[in-house]
């Protein structure tokens, strides 16, 4: 896979998650990063950092945004969420708006 | 079958603004025909073929309400995110005073609990602690009390209220309200809680651009109180029998007025003459008040209208030439007066209007001679008057027209090439028993209708074959009895139809369902506007489904064949036919009445292949 197609999202804890450009862009909010002129860092490296949001919860919000990717491709599976990340997620996903 | 059949019936207009009328794209022709609806048309656009993917945001709030038992308080959430955990536990009606605890302070700023069951005192406490991040509340059908209602006192930023028809607030509880002065929406339809004086608690709120008192029975004299209100833009005293001229006296001096609503109460041409003075009222609905011409007078002096309603006021010719100085008219309904050619003579002047409602009035075709120049109008309903063939030549000019019922005139097939040219037509109600494929065949240049309605003309199969015209249809009614299994192979072709009733056509067999259920079918109707409509616009939108029967909203979509509504009653349809219904798996509402079919094979249907079926018949 090509590197511009990828994107490295860095959660609080500085764990890095490699994913898909496409996948990625399931949230406006980073759409709106990697894709707006004027050479943000993040435009730049393909790289973005979020520092209010954990590892745990970046996991699950990747597996989030493939999910939206099967599921808009007509793969319509449940996306389980455990309760105790629920409200945490939430919020990401406020921030995200995902 | 009378039901079935006719549904034509003495109808009570009642409007929520005649704006809404004429951009009723939805329309159903049985119901367009009040030109002004009851209620707003919320449209469901559906993605065919493109899974609309939860957000994050949906799925997490899902599971929320799932567990939420799990949870004892929301305040640590960002408002706007409790908010939306609130709104959801009550759209899906999970909300309980229990629950309720766990939003204490969470500075909701909408609590819409209209409607909502169980809603009392004991739920205020909780209500009240959100304190002045509060903006609006609906405790509309509500058990509150006004030891309840007090509780809102500390709410002060409160600026929509809306308390209809709340059994248990009195004249004491109003009191509580005088203190939120940054109100500006307030409401208390059917409320015997509003008296006269009760009202003086409204003369504080000098915020206040809308008030709402329809059905209230003892306002009399309370206008007073609201005489202070320079603000007021907006009044619906609709249905308040006890309004009488003095109280216009009051009302006279609320100069900010743009929309003043007192349909079917007592004043007269007198009390009106206290209105003189609102040069910005736009919108004035006096339908069912027992006032004559003579009013015109009064009206003229409203500079600034251009919405007027004087239907069912029993206006006859004499003095109606003052309509001829109502030219920034917009939008005139006179139906179901006593009026007739000789009046339609003064509105010849009024070029502005877009919109003229003269239903069951004794006009007829030379009256229409006096249209010929009020070029703008979109929308005419001529239904139940002596209008004719001849007289349709004075509508081939109205090239804007894009509303046109002719149900129940004397027009005949001969008269109806004259609205060949009228090609922005899209919805066209020629429900009279003399249009026959004739009639049907001299319209086939007005490729834009979206809604036809030949309910009971005599349309046989070789007729359907010029429904291919209509590319762009998306509800059709064929009721006349002379359609049979080879007409629908011509209506299954068209693409956009979303509505469909075949009713009456006693000859149609189960290979009509067959031939029918090529079309997929999306439907949106009565089971979901429940959430949307209060009690009393319910009430009249039940009235509205017993007329049209099939009623049922849907938008149809490029690509997709979109049936909404299936009525296919009073036909040689079995229980054998029913399988072929299977594919259409977003049927709602199906209408199979006195045909050879049991509720309990409807229900099995449902159970197995059916799931958005919400309405069928028998049932």
């Amino acid at each position: 896979m090509k590197r511009k197609d990828t994107v490295k999202l860095i959660s609080a804890d500085e764990m890095e998650f490699v994913i898909d450009k496409d996948a990625a862009m399931v949230s406006q909010t980073i759409r709106n990063m990697l894709t707006s002129p004027g050479g943000f860092a993040e435009t730049e490296l393909g790289e973005v950092t979020f520092p209010e949001i954990s590892a745990v919860i970046l996991e699950k919000i990747c597996q989030y945004f493939y999910w939206a990717l099967q599921y808009s491709r007509g793969k319509e599976t449940e996306f389980h969420i455990e309760p105790e990340l629920t409200l945490e997620l939430m919020m990401a996903a406020n921030y995200l708006h995902t | 079958m009378g039901g079935v059949c006719s549904r034509k019936r003495d109808q009570q207009v009642v409007e929520d603004g005649m704006r809404r009328g004429v951009s009723g794209r939805y329309g159903k022709s049985g119901s367009s025909k009040w030109l002004l609806t009851s209620f707003s048309r919320p449209m469901v656009v559906h993605q065919p073929g493109l899974a609309i993917c939860p957000s994050l945001m949906e799925l997490c709030i899902d599971k929320i309400c799932e567990d939420i038992n799990q949870y004892s308080s929301f305040t640590m959430l960002p408002k706007d995110i409790s908010q939306q955990i609130f709104n959801k536990l009550v759209l899906s009606h999970l909300l309980t005073d229990v629950f309720l605890q766990k939003f204490r302070d969470c500075a909701l700023e909408d609590v819409w609990l209209g409607e909502y069951p169980g809603v009392q005192d004991s739920w205020m406490d909780v209500i009240s602690s959100q304190g002045t991040s509060l903006l609006s509340v609906d405790l509309s059908g509500s058990d509150v009390t006004d030891i309840g209602l007090g509780l809102l006192k500390e709410c002060s930023s409160l600026q929509a209220s809306t308390f209809n028809h709340c059994e248990n607030i009195s004249e004491i509880g109003l009191k509580h309200i005088s203190g939120l002065t940054n109100l500006t929406s307030l409401s208390f339809k059917k409320s015997a809680a509003i008296t006269a004086e009760g009202m003086c608690a409204f003369s504080s709120l000098i915020n206040l651009e809308k008030l709402d008192l329809e059905r209230c029975t003892g306002i009399h004299g309370g206008f007073v109180h609201i005489k202070g209100l320079s603000k007021l833009e907006s009044l619906n005293i609709r249905c308040c029998k006890c309004i009488t001229d003095l109280d216009l006296k009051a009302i006279s001096g609320l100069n900010n007025l743009k929309e003043l609503q007192m349909s079917n109460s007592n004043i007269t041409d007198f009390g009106l003459s206290y209105l003189r003075g609102l040069h910005k009222l736009v919108m004035l609905n006096l339908e069912g008040c027992n006032v004559t011409a003579g009013c015109l007078d009064s009206i003229s002096a409203l500079v600034a209208l251009a919405f007027l309603n004087l239907g069912r006021c029993g206006l006859t010719d004499d003095g109606c030439d003052k309509f001829s100085g109502l030219e920034s008219l917009k939008v005139l309904n006179l139906a179901f007066n006593n009026i007739t050619d000789a009046c339609l003579v003064h509105l010849k002047g009024l070029t502005n209007l877009e919109s003229l409602n003269l239903d069951s009035c004794k006009i007829g075709d030379e009256g229409l001679a006096n249209l010929t120049g009020l070029s703008l109008l979109k929308s005419l309903e001529l239904s139940d008057t002596e209008v004719g063939s001849s007289g349709l030549r004075h509508l081939s000019g109205l090239t804007h027209l894009e509303t046109l019922n002719l149900s129940f005139t004397l027009v005949t097939d001969s008269g109806l090439k004259k609205l060949s040219g009228l090609t922005a037509l899209k919805s066209l109600n020629l429900d009279a028993r003399q249009i026959t494929d004739a009639g049907l065949s001299a319209l086939t240049s007005l490729t834009g209708l979206v809604h036809l309605d030949l309910f009971g003309a005599r349309i046989s199969d070789t007729g359907t074959n010029y429904l291919r015209c209509f590319k762009n249809l998306q509800s059709l009614e064929i009721c006349g009895g002379g359609l049979t299994d080879a007409g629908v192979k011509n209506i299954k072709d068209l693409p956009s139809l979303t509505l469909l009733n075949l009713s009456q056509n006693c000859n149609l067999t189960n290979k009509s369902l067959e031939l029918i259920s090529g079309m997929f079918c999306l439907i949106f109707s009565s089971s979901r506007l429940v959430v949307v409509f209060s009690v009393f616009q319910l009430s009249c939108f039940y009235e509205r489904c017993a007329l049209v029967m099939d009623f049922a909203f849907c938008v149809a979509n490029a690509g997709l064949n979109a049936l909404v509504s299936l009525n296919v009653s009073n036909s040689n349809i079995t229980n054998d036919g029913l399988p072929y219904l299977k594919p259409l798996k977003n049927l709602r509402s199906l209408s199979l009445e006195s045909c050879k079919v049991t509720a309990a094979e409807i229900k099995k249907l449902q159970s197995s292949a059916l799931p958005n079926l919400v309405s069928f018949r028998p049932e």
